[in-house]
């Protein structure tokens, strides 16, 4: 039942680089926090310490565990997390006006976290033992279901960061199943279609880039016409989107398009995570000697906005040994995504690829102000135990997969 | 390798390149800005004011002084709820809501002190210091504030100072002030800012982004400030008390009871007093009563006092010697009969065919004489000793409307006298071009000379302009320009002196100014002299008595005069308004003035009339 590891066979240089990232985070943690007035804030180091030992031995936990566990038990995990984020909006603890988490005296969990395991294995076992081809209609509304129910569950607490992972799953694996990248676009074409009509000018200069990428493509007139349509539709919807996005949510896209646009509110976070980041340098501030961070122009600096507080201590140096161990992970994720021995493996280790590549694209290009303000947490880094854990639950799988999953 | 393969590669590098150039921008490209705007981020510039100069007396006695003041404020970020707001508005006597009112307006960020109360009293501050810990939050601090000397009632030429308006920022956008500035706003406050103000420095402090002081910043030393000049002016600080004494003193109404008693009451009237040295220009006093505390400026003026002294009947806020304007009375029968002689209409023995019966026939029109009974023939000299108004009606007519406007202007009158003080008025000195626009080009007579020729009609003057003219008759024609600064003392030490200018000379002969003084001289020394009264045995004043013809109510009286007549040293001129008789009310004002110069130079003065006080002194206040 429980599987022998040899130790010296699994892929040590890709659990080194997360294991490097994680400790890299405690270290940040430790300075974005150490002069706070709060004495609590100056134990999140030792907090995250122990998280990393849980999350660790969690790793090891799924390393033992068999593929059984996590194919076979795939569609059960996935109902449970979808009754667990039923459950969550009419008991669940709120806080800040959100309702995520179930409060277990100290202890919370967020089913969502359950959710994104549920969403990948379930995507995953659906994918590889389907017999539905590829670009088959019923295979795609299939897949997409499954995902919209938890989807929208999570967006109703309201959590957008979180909602965004689940699509994110799902493109990744209709990618990998072998979906042509083209039909991908043209899929998600509508959403593109959403964010041009913002103004009309845009939205204008989109419809005519489709309409010429249909006449190239030509996928047939009934699915163009189709596309076309879905297009307007969309876009269409746009304003009234634009009216039921909360305040919060309108500011941090306005202020995504122009960041001077409330510099004391929304904007403020951008433009101080900058102004941290750039004032490191080549060689950064030094260790604990970030001004932006210890004088608390940061906000959220132990979690959102950690690689800020990193920027400026250890400068461009820092940051591109940071960036640089993620994209390494990266490579190294797809080099077991295409050795794995099983379709079934092949497709978890891209959908957890993609669920950490995912937050470490929002997380940086917002704090380097490329993105707007989502709220997404940079993994392994950030302040934040269950978030730790997860990641480190996919590590264990990405592991798996290669050493001894089929 | 497949193309999902190489797609993903592809996403992922680009990925890495997208991230690398963006650190790559900020980072090595955008560095110094931003590195810039972090350490502007935690420096807060604090400015520190200069020390603004202290103004003294010719004898360096202190008009305007530095007294120290404190600020009562509260930092938000510290403050105890429940205790500090209702504690702090116990001791000074506020309410409590009125308290977070101020707190709120002023609260720059959660650790950055919010005033509520400036220029506490001291008693305040020794309770805080006592009893700190019921205050918690609570903290105050130390500045300047200007302080006159009130005896003195300077604030005709002291001005006062106050808060830099937006206006005054806007069209001096490089004089070195900022928003909170004290700048001075009239007088020599005002003239000498830039000398008094000094230069600013600035402290940089640490600050967190709550705006919690750390400390001082290391990267950037303290700028001291320069601390502007001292002023010696040329105001004698015991003439000036003897004048606004003498302005309190004299100003009696006498009104005559149904038992032909004679009654006095003071009236304390509005009123100036200048007093000039002819031999240099030298301002040696000038009040205007009556007067007000200018301290009143140096804080935030609240409406309710704002309103009083904006609605006081009496215009405390009007500055007599520069601002006031009167018809000059008879004080300047002195130009008429100056410009009948230049002129050849007449000469100093010459008398007029129309004798003094009480008044002049002129057409269908009687001019009155001041003196109802008449002063029957005089020659000029003595027509200026009685101040026959008939004598100089008809020397009017001779001289004829434009002449005598000319020589009013060739005296200095209807333009400023250019004196160091901002803000002086050029009074109105009407011709017959004027007169043409104003009544149309035969809508006027010639009786208008008549009233000109005796200071009254539209002619109107400042003291100060009278005071001028009077100089020119001391110190035989020759006019220097009245001064207020006699030297400025640098920080440095060094001292720059204001060298006396010749403005101009008096259209007169030698012979003329002669006629002219021994005229003055019996309006004093003569038997039937308006100012008999100030005749005594120490010195000889000379002098015209003044009473001005007001529509709106009772005459102004007016004294111009000089002393001693061998070397005139000293000219003053007074008027109080709607007082009566020149001779009743305005030569006893300026008679003390001149006996209190006259004694304090032959050492008489029984006792220093003003205290003598150091900056030091004042300091410890």
């Amino acid at each position: 039942m429980i599987n022998r590891i040899r130790y010296g066979e699994l892929d040590w240089k890709l659990i080194g680089a997360f294991l490097a990232l994680s400790l890299i985070g405690i270290m940040t943690i430790y300075s974005s926090q150490h002069n706070s007035s709060d004495a609590y804030r100056q134990t999140f180091f030792l907090r995250q310490m122990v998280w990393l030992l849980i999350a660790f031995g969690s790793f090891l936990a799924v390393l033992h565990l068999p593929q059984r566990f996590f194919d076979g038990g795939a569609y059960v995990m996935y109902v449970v997390a979808v009754i667990l984020l039923v459950a969550v909006l009419m008991v669940g603890h709120t806080r800040l006006g959100a309702t995520r988490w179930f409060d277990f005296g100290p202890i919370s969990f967020a089913p969502a976290d359950l959710g994104k395991l549920a969403i990948l294995l379930t995507l995953s076992r659906f994918f590889a033992y389907t017999r539905l081809p590829v670009t088959s209609k019923r295979r795609l509304a299939l897949s997409a279901v499954l995902v919209i129910v938890p989807m929208m569950l999570v967006l109703k607490q309201p959590d957008l960061g979180t909602s965004l992972i689940f699509p994110v799953i799902l493109i990744a694996l209709w990618f990998w199943s072998g979906l042509s990248p083209w039909y991908l676009l043209l899929i998600l074409s509508p959403f593109v279609s959403m964010i041009a009509a913002y103004y009309w000018l845009s939205w204008a200069i989109y419809l005519v880039g489709l309409m010429i990428f249909l006449a190239v493509l030509r996928p047939g007139i009934v699915l163009a016409i189709f596309i076309m349509l879905l297009n307007l539709g969309f876009g269409m919807v746009t304003p009234f989107i634009w009216e039921k996005l909360e305040g919060y949510q309108q500011n941090r896209i306005l202020t995504f398009l122009n960041p001077g646009h409330d510099p004391r509110g929304a904007g403020y976070q951008i433009i101080q995570s900058k102004i941290a980041i750039g004032s490191g340098g080549v060689l950064g501030k030094g260790y604990l000697q970030g001004s932006q961070a210890r004088l608390d122009f940061l906000p959220e600096r132990h979690t959102d906005f950690i690689f800020s507080v990193l920027g400026e201590e250890f400068g461009f140096v820092g940051g591109m040994v940071v960036i640089g161990l993620f994209t390494f992970a990266f490579f190294r994720c797809l080099r077991i995504a295409v050795r794995c021995r099983s379709r079934f493996a092949s497709y978890v280790v891209i959908g957890a690829t993609a669920v950490i590549f995912f937050q470490f694209v929002v997380n940086i290009g917002m704090v380097i102000g490329f993105m707007p303000v989502t709220g997404l947490p940079l993994p392994f880094v950030s302040y934040g135990g269950t978030a730790l854990l997860v990641s480190w639950v996919f590590v264990g799988m990405i592991v798996a997969s290669e050493y001894h999953w089929f | 390798m497949s193309t999902r393969e190489k797609i993903a590669l592809t996403a992922i590098f680009g990925v890495f390149l997208f991230f690398a150039a963006g650190l790559l921008k900020l980072q090595i490209f955008e560095h110094n800005t931003m590195y810039e705007l972090a350490e502007s981020n935690r420096i807060r510039i604090v400015p520190i004011e200069a020390k603004r100069g202290v103004v003294y007396d010719r004898e360096g006695r202190v008009i305007i002084g530095n007294r120290p003041s404190y600020t009562l404020s509260v930092v938000p970020a510290e403050e105890v709820k429940g205790r500090t707001v209702p504690h702090i508005a116990q001791v000074i006597g506020m309410d409590t809501s009125q308290v977070r009112r101020r707190m709120r307006r002023n609260q720059a960020a959660p650790y950055q002190p919010s005033p509520i109360y400036r220029d506490i009293p001291f008693e305040i501050v020794a309770v805080l210091e006592e009893q700190g810990q019921e205050f918690p939050g609570v903290s105050y601090t130390l500045d300047r504030v200007r302080e006159y000397d009130l005896h003195l009632r300077p604030e005709a030429f002291t001005g006062h100072v106050g808060e830099v308006s937006e206006k005054e920022l806007e069209r001096n956008p490089d004089a070195g002030f900022r928003m909170g500035s004290t700048i001075g706003k009239k007088g020599i406050e005002k003239q000498y800012d830039r000398i008094l103000r000094g230069i600013e420095g600035t402290d940089f402090i640490e600050v967190t982004a709550k705006g919690e002081i750390l400390g001082p910043y290391a990267g950037k030393s303290r700028v001291r400030p320069v601390p502007g000049s001292d002023i010696i002016l040329t105001i004698d600080n015991d003439v000036q008390l003897a004048a606004i004494e003498a302005l309190d003193t004299f100003a009696v109404m006498r009104t005559y009871g149904p038992d032909g008693k004679t009654v006095d009451t003071f009236i304390n009237r509005p009123g100036a007093v200048v007093a000039l040295d002819p031999r240099t220009g030298e301002v040696l006093a000038m009040t205007s009563s009556p007067g007000f505390d200018p301290n009143v400026f140096s804080g935030v003026i609240t409406d309710s006092v704002w309103q009083l002294i904006q609605g006081d009947s009496a215009k405390p806020l009007l500055n007599r010697p520069l601002n006031g304007l009167y018809p000059p009375g008879s004080t300047s029968k002195l130009i008429t009969l100056g410009a009948g002689l230049e002129l050849g209409v007449i000469t100093a023995s010459t008398t007029m065919p129309r004798s003094c019966i009480g008044g002049y026939q002129f057409g269908n029109r009687f001019f009155k004489c001041w003196e109802k009974n008449g002063h029957g023939v005089t020659n000029s000299v003595h027509a200026v000793e009685v101040s026959c108004d008939v004598y100089f009606y008809q020397l009017g007519l001779r001289v004829g409307v434009d002449q005598l406007s000319r020589y009013y202007d060739l005296c200095g009158f209807g333009k400023p006298t250019g004196i160091d003080l901002p803000n002086e008025f050029k009074g109105h000195n009407p011709n017959s071009k004027y007169y043409d626009e104003r009544y149309g080009k035969n809508g006027w007579t010639k009786a208008l000379v008549l009233n000109t020729s005796i200071g009254q009609g539209e002619i109107l003057v400042t003291p100060l302009q009278l005071a001028q003219f009077y100089c020119g008759l001391a110190n035989g024609g020759k006019i220097y320009r009245p001064h207020m600064v006699k030297k400025v003392i640098k920080p440095d030490g060094e001292d720059v002196y204001t060298q006396p200018e010749l403005a101009f000379q008096l259209p007169f002969t030698q012979q003329t100014l002669a006629t002219l003084r021994e005229g003055l001289r019996l309006v004093v020394e003569g038997g039937r002299g308006t100012a008999r009264r100030l005749k005594n045995d120490l010195y000889t004043i000379c002098g015209k008595t003044g009473t001005a013809q007001n529509p709106h109510g009772n005459d102004h009286a007016w004294f111009a005069g000089f002393a001693p007549i061998e070397n005139p040293e000293i000219v003053v001129c007074a008027v109080i308004e709607n007082a009566g008789h020149g001779s009743e009310v305005g030569a006893p004002v300026v008679g003390k003035v001149i006996n209190t110069y006259m004694k304090k130079k032959l050492g008489l003065l029984d006792a220093p009339v003003a205290q003598v006080t150091d900056s030091s002194a004042v300091a410890a206040r």
